[in-house]
């Protein structure tokens, strides 16, 4: 049952020590490429974050007809002004995008992280209209369902299961994301 | 993509939401000879975007129709904050040697030329004198015990850095006490230097705070006042009163560690300071008591002080308003005939003297002034710590040497010299890592020490800072031990005004005298 899950370590932003530098897109590529070096992601696998739509210049769709790589970077640094913090996944209690998927690819892990089976995403952006904080993003490289080329698999943050703590909060030069665990977020009901 | 107006559009667009100043235009190419130049290796750079991102001084650029990123080096300041950030390390800012090459005509003067011939303008800096004048730090040496007398060794036996700044008895009190005059207890004889609130970040100050209380000595809030926000590490702080009187009210005197009149200061001696207004954001008005946007503006003199007199009124009236319970310290510029300006400010009543040395930084100051006005700190402390020795009123006051201290070793050696302790400003702030471009009179420091700009602001965490400012002076503690160790020496206080311990290398009969130590091999 959703929500009856224990609660994990979660990253979460610090907007007064964020300095904007994108570290943890870079951190992020580079975690979930093949190669897992900086280099080599970028220059070998080619892999980039779309620059034009986190500047909100560009949409996605816009960047997709010109040829250009899609983000996969599953956190994103919101500017405004001269704030600017860094967004990703926050693994809710309560999933509204677990709601939304049809067929079962998103589920709750048994440390309540949301998480995806690959093989089981046809692209269908439920869990996009669903999501309330736009944390969701299309990873256009895999595709599940042959003949619809703009589409792809879901692809958000997944707190790098391979590592201790994951990378954007490793790569983060002034401490501006955190890994803890703040507890059950409490929702109002009305 | 439309051409080339798309990337004005991204360009502006970017730069208003990063919070730069102006769009670029293409006149902005061509205003002036580059003194840098920022190498890119292409073949490393995965156009992330930090460099553009990070550059506070314009010179970094991107443009997405092209997708390269571009540099106007004529605005590179080599603050090198794109180096040090760029994941790959794949920039590089050289110098940039491009006039033929003369000796008398160098690279310093003639853009001076170049820049006061366009603005009409004095030129103005930020930070100590750069100029190769003597440095005599150098060419003194230390002593250390060898055969006859043994040297001690500060992991088995103790060793005391401990020091008490202020006024002393004139005669040994039998049970130690300080005969009601109050002093200053530094658990390390090195103190943050005065940088006010506004001409440094509000995290910044924050960190020297922390760092002080969790060290035991003290930071100088500067003459900008204290944060309402800071009023907790009062008993950490050396509050000033200088000429703008910024922030000074009665909860701000008493709310401290000790009081420091502001006279002169080793980067602009004889002239006021000036923070811009669009430097006076919120925070820092309601710290100094003034309109937020209004320059701040402190006259050259204190207009109340024109004689030893009128310091002595003055120095009473704080010691009044604290009830005797602050020492009152007195900071001037190290200048021609300082011993007897000295002696004057030790009758006058002060408890403390700091000297700042012509090598002391600032946070605005016209670059004229900074390279030519003053004397090195070396031999002006040597200097009026003999002359209030031979007065006998030596233990009426304790100095501080100010201005182009570096290192352990130069505590060290300044202490020999006759110092109780020293302040650190230019190190603290290396500490937290600003590269010496110069730049802060112009409000944004890549590195978010000496800006309050909101984006630059979270570059310098305050417990970031804290704990690198905590490092830096653990370290230098335990070179200070192992120094007096090998003096065969227990405690900072053997070691004051015993210049026997030094001796100069290089350094003619006129400066050994000035300086009051013998040649080496003597």
């Amino acid at each position: 049952m959703l929500g009856s899950k224990p609660v994990a370590r979660k990253v979460y932003p610090i907007e007064e020590r964020c300095i904007n530098c994108h570290m943890c897109e870079v951190g992020c590529i580079v975690e979930h490429s093949q190669t897992k070096t900086l280099l080599g992601a970028y220059q070998v696998e080619k892999l980039s974050f779309n620059r034009e739509w986190s500047l909100g210049i560009v949409e996605p769709n816009e960047a997709l007809e010109q040829g250009r790589p899609h983000p996969l970077n599953r956190c994103l640094v919101e500017t405004h002004d001269t704030l600017s913090i860094s967004t990703n996944c926050r693994h809710c209690d309560e999933p509204e995008c677990i709601l939304a998927c049809k067929n079962g690819a998103l589920y709750q892990d048994e440390e309540g992280r949301c998480r995806l089976h690959e093989d089981r995403c046809v692209g269908c952006w439920m869990c996009i209209m669903g999501c309330s904080y736009g944390a969701i993003n299309r990873n256009p490289t895999v595709k599940n369902v042959p003949g619809q080329e703009n589409n792809g698999i879901q692809n958000h943050c997944d707190l790098c299961p391979e590592r201790e703590i994951p990378m954007c909060v490793y790569v983060c030069p002034t401490k501006a994301l955190v890994f803890e665990d703040r507890g059950r977020a409490v929702h109002e009901v009305e | 993509m439309a051409g080339q107006s798309t990337t004005y559009l991204y360009e502006k667009d970017a730069r208003e939401r990063l919070g730069f100043r102006s769009p670029i235009q293409w006149g902005d190419y061509f205003h002036g000879h580059p003194e840098y130049k920022v190498h890119r290796d292409d073949s490393k750079c995965i156009r992330c975007l930090c460099c553009v991102r990070q550059c506070p001084y314009d010179c970094t650029f991107y443009d997405p129709v092209r997708n390269v990123i571009y540099d106007i080096d004529a605005n590179c300041v080599n603050c090198k904050r794109c180096e040090f950030m760029c994941p790959t390390q794949c920039i590089e800012i050289r110098e940039h040697g491009s006039f033929r090459r003369n000796a008398h005509w160098d690279a310093k003067s003639t853009t001076g030329i170049y820049k006061q011939a366009d603005s009409g303008a004095v030129i103005l800096t930020g930070l100590g004198a750069d100029e190769d004048v003597k440095i005599y730090w150098g060419r003194i040496l230390l002593d250390a015990s060898q055969v006859t007398n043994p040297s001690i060794d500060p992991l088995r036996e103790p060793m005391e850095t401990r020091t008490y700044l202020g006024r002393k008895p004139d005669r040994v009190q039998p049970n130690g006490s300080s005969n009601g005059y109050p002093q200053l207890k530094c658990e390390i004889p090195v103190i943050f230097a005065p940088m006010s609130f506004g001409a440094i970040s509000y995290n910044f100050q924050k960190g020297l705070a922390i760092a002080a209380r969790e060290m035991g000595t003290y930071f100088n809030t500067g003459e900008g006042g204290l944060n309402p926000d800071f009023a907790e590490f009062g008993p950490h702080a050396i509050v000033q009163v200088a000429s703008g009187r910024f922030g000074v009210s009665p909860e701000y005197l008493v709310n401290s560690a000790a009081c420091e009149i502001k006279i002169g200061q080793g980067a602009k001696p004889g002239i006021g300071g000036h923070l811009p207004g669009e430097k006076v954001t919120y925070q820092v008005s309601r710290t100094r008591m003034i309109p937020q946007g209004a320059d701040a503006i402190s006259p050259a003199p204190q207009h109340d002080i024109y004689s030893i007199e009128d310091l002595r009124l003055l120095i009473y009236a704080l010691k009044e308003a604290t009830e005797y319970r602050k020492p009152v310290s007195v900071k001037i510029a190290a200048v021609h005939n300082v011993s007897a300006i000295a002696s004057g400010i030790a009758r006058a009543g002060a408890d403390i003297i700091v000297l700042d040395g012509y090598r002391g930084g600032t946070g605005a100051t016209p670059r004229a002034i900074r390279d030519n006005v003053g004397i090195p700190i070396e031999l002006a402390l040597a200097q009026v710590d003999e002359r209030l020795r031979a007065e006998g009123i030596r233990n009426q006051v304790s100095l501080i040497a100010a201005g182009s201290v570096r290192s352990a070793a130069e505590v060290i050696k300044a202490i020999a010299l006759g110092a109780d302790a020293c302040y650190i400003g230019t190190a603290a702030m290396l500490a937290v890592g600003c590269t010496l471009c110069q730049q802060c009179h112009r409000g944004h420091c890549s590195w978010g020490i000496t800006t309050n700009r909101g984006d630059l602001l979270p570059r310098l965490p305050a417990d970031m800072a804290a704990e690198r400012l905590i490092n830096l002076l653990k370290g230098w503690k335990h070179e200070m031990q192992e120094m007096l160790g090998l003096m065969g020496l227990n405690s900072i206080e053997g070691l004051r005004g015993n210049r026997l311990k030094l001796r100069g290398v290089d350094l003619n009969e006129v400066e050994l005298k000035t300086l009051g130590i013998q040649h080496a091999g003597l």
